[in-house]
């Protein structure tokens, strides 16, 4: 793992609202078996808002999973608050909001909240947690005939239900449009300033950077960088320029690329350069006019590229002159 | 039990007309074909009559089509992330079948009660006992297919096996004696089939141990322990397959 700067502070311990230690999961066994979390270890204080940053199939979702006692670990555990999972989760004391938590789409938003809030002991006012997840003119709306971001919503209010001290989203803004989404967030700012800790799984960065101080990064099962959400950003931002150059150019092309401070790293594949820079504009300038390529292509640096670059000690030492 | 949860199981359930219609209204509409109309259903079975003898079996069609598919839906629900939901909440697994048992037995009793007031106004005929004791084994013996439907769910995944296990009990109510009076071989068969019991135990209050030949209005008498042993095995059956089947599904996870 990649510690980006300053761990979290280990000097004096704040109760931790989650506690993460050699968790591990693994699904099917034999040769057939899939690491989902291998072996990850987590400590959130209470009123931290963490992003878990990852692409698809990076073990957000099965973290989540653990963290909710839905499946138990194969190895390693779980505390939240210092209790197990599914202890936590009967005294309210964490709640999330699911990608897959599915509803009844033949009941009303009014009902599935006094329905989910009949389950606990003394739950807050169903038209307060409404309000709160701006559902208040949506009461009497059948949940079938609700938008994806108005469910996403309702996910939200039930999650409110429990008064929870840690609150968990998976991908809590997919199939939301811009202003959902940003309406959405602005929702959560108003939870986490009254003290929630709040963990979010999502590949988008840019969710990670407006809302989260902290990020963790996730790929293949494992944590690979954990830090503040600025660093993190450094490393996954950036572009990959992919160009067609005659054999005998290629060398001094990436000679000359290899010169820029704003170029990371620069690859051969046959007559092909790929290129990975933070001012694409720049570079693919310059290699349609001096360097004379053709075939270019610009692409967003996926954040699986951005996790093999950090998990790489240094990038350069991929290019082949 | 959570009765605000129990509460809006009901009303989802009253919401929704096409399920109404095939759990009550379509039974409603069989007994008063075949068991009201005709000339024989005033012919005597017992100290009642035949028209009774088609009520009891045509309000237990309804019942079991409205257990079947409440308990199709409950499996589907949990499946398609209702469970998860539910999951995040400190209602218990077992609290969770309490409402669905408990609504199960509710919504059972709507086609019974329909079908026994039109019974009762369209010249059903039996002792008073007879109408308490036959519909109170129609109520808790649904129940069962609660199992059945649990078991549908669990194993094909889809709205449309809902569509499919209903339709099923069309074909188990001919088997079963139910829409048909069978006689000879057929009835044989019939004894084996899973809404046979159920109803033969619900009609044995009417008949007093028997079942009847349709042929020449004769009852034919029927040792208790037959019907019995038909409804504990095929509860056996359903209750097995439906734990094997949540069992696997928690494994696939």
């Amino acid at each position: 793992m990649t510690r980006l700067t300053t761990s979290p502070p280990s000097g004096h311990h704040p109760p931790a609202a989650l506690h993460l230690h050699g968790l591990t999961k693994v699904y099917g066994d034999g040769p057939d078996a899939a690491r989902a979390v291998d072996g990850i270890d987590l400590r959130v204080a209470t009123g931290e808002i963490v992003a878990l940053l990852g692409p698809n199939g990076a073990g957000k979702t099965t973290t989540l999973d653990l963290i909710l006692g839905f499946t138990p670990p194969t190895a390693g555990d779980v505390r939240v608050l210092g209790l197990l999972p599914r202890e936590a989760v009967a005294a309210g004391h964490v709640s999330a909001v699911l990608q897959t938590g599915g509803l009844l789409r033949d009941l009303t938003v009014g009902e599935t909240v006094a329905l989910i809030a009949s389950t606990y002991p003394s739950p807050p006012p169903a038209a307060e947690v409404l309000g709160r997840a701006g559902l208040a003119r949506l009461a009497g709306r059948r949940v079938g005939t609700c938008s994806g971001g108005e469910q996403q919503r309702l996910r939200f209010a039930l999650a409110l239900l429990a008064d929870p001290d840690l609150l968990l989203l998976d991908e809590p803004t997919a199939g939301m449009d811009v202003e959902g989404r940003q309406r959405f967030w602005d929702t959560m700012a108003a939870e986490a300033a009254k003290g929630r800790t709040i963990v979010f799984a999502t590949h988008y960065l840019a969710e990670a950077e407006a809302f989260a101080p902290r990020t963790v990064l996730m790929a293949r099962g494992r944590i690979v960088a954990d830090g503040p959400t600025d660093q993190v950003r450094r490393h996954a931002s950036g572009r990959t320029v992919r160009v067609r150059l005659a054999p005998d150019r290629i060398g001094p092309a990436a000679d000359r690329l290899g010169e820029r401070a704003d170029v990371q790293a620069i690859a051969v594949d046959g007559d092909r350069l790929r290129v990975e820079t933070s001012d694409s504009d720049e570079v693919a300038r310059l290699l349609l006019g001096d360097l004379g390529g053709r075939d270019l292509e610009i692409e967003m640096a996926s954040l699986e590229a951005a996790f093999l670059r950090l998990t790489t000690p240094d990038p350069c030492e991929e290019y082949v002159p | 039990m959570n009765l605000t949860y129990y509460r809006l199981e009901l009303r989802r359930i009253l919401r929704d007309p096409v399920t109404l219609f095939f759990t009550a209204g379509l039974p409603a509409f069989f007994y008063v074909i075949f068991g009201a109309s005709p000339d024989y259903g005033d012919e005597p079975v017992r100290d009642g009559n035949v028209a009774m003898w088609v009520m009891i079996a045509m309000a237990g069609y309804g019942a079991v089509t409205a257990t079947t598919g409440l308990g199709g839906s409950a499996a589907l629900e949990r499946m398609q992330g209702w469970g998860r939901q539910l999951g995040l909440t400190p209602l218990p697994d077992h609290g969770f079948v309490r409402v669905k048992a408990a609504t199960a037995v509710t919504i059972a009793a709507i086609p019974i009660a329909l079908i026994f007031a039109i019974g009762a106004a369209t010249g059903a005929r039996a002792p008073w006992p007879v109408w308490l004791v036959s519909g109170a084994v129609l109520l808790v013996g649904a129940t069962t297919f609660a199992l059945y439907g649990l078991v549908f769910g669990l194993t094909f995944r889809s709205e449309a096996a809902l569509g499919a296990a209903g339709g099923s009990l069309v074909v188990l109510s001919f088997l079963g004696n139910i829409f048909v009076p069978l006689t000879g071989w057929q009835l044989t068969v019939s004894r084996f089939t899973p809404l046979y019991g159920y109803v033969a135990l619900a009609r044995r209050a009417l008949t007093g141990g028997a079942t009847l030949d349709p042929d020449d209005g004769v009852l034919i008498p029927e040792p208790l322990w037959q019907p019995l042993l038909n409804v504990t095995a095929w509860t056996l059956v359903f209750a097995l397959g439906a734990v094997v089947l949540v069992r696997r599904g928690r494994r696939r996870q």
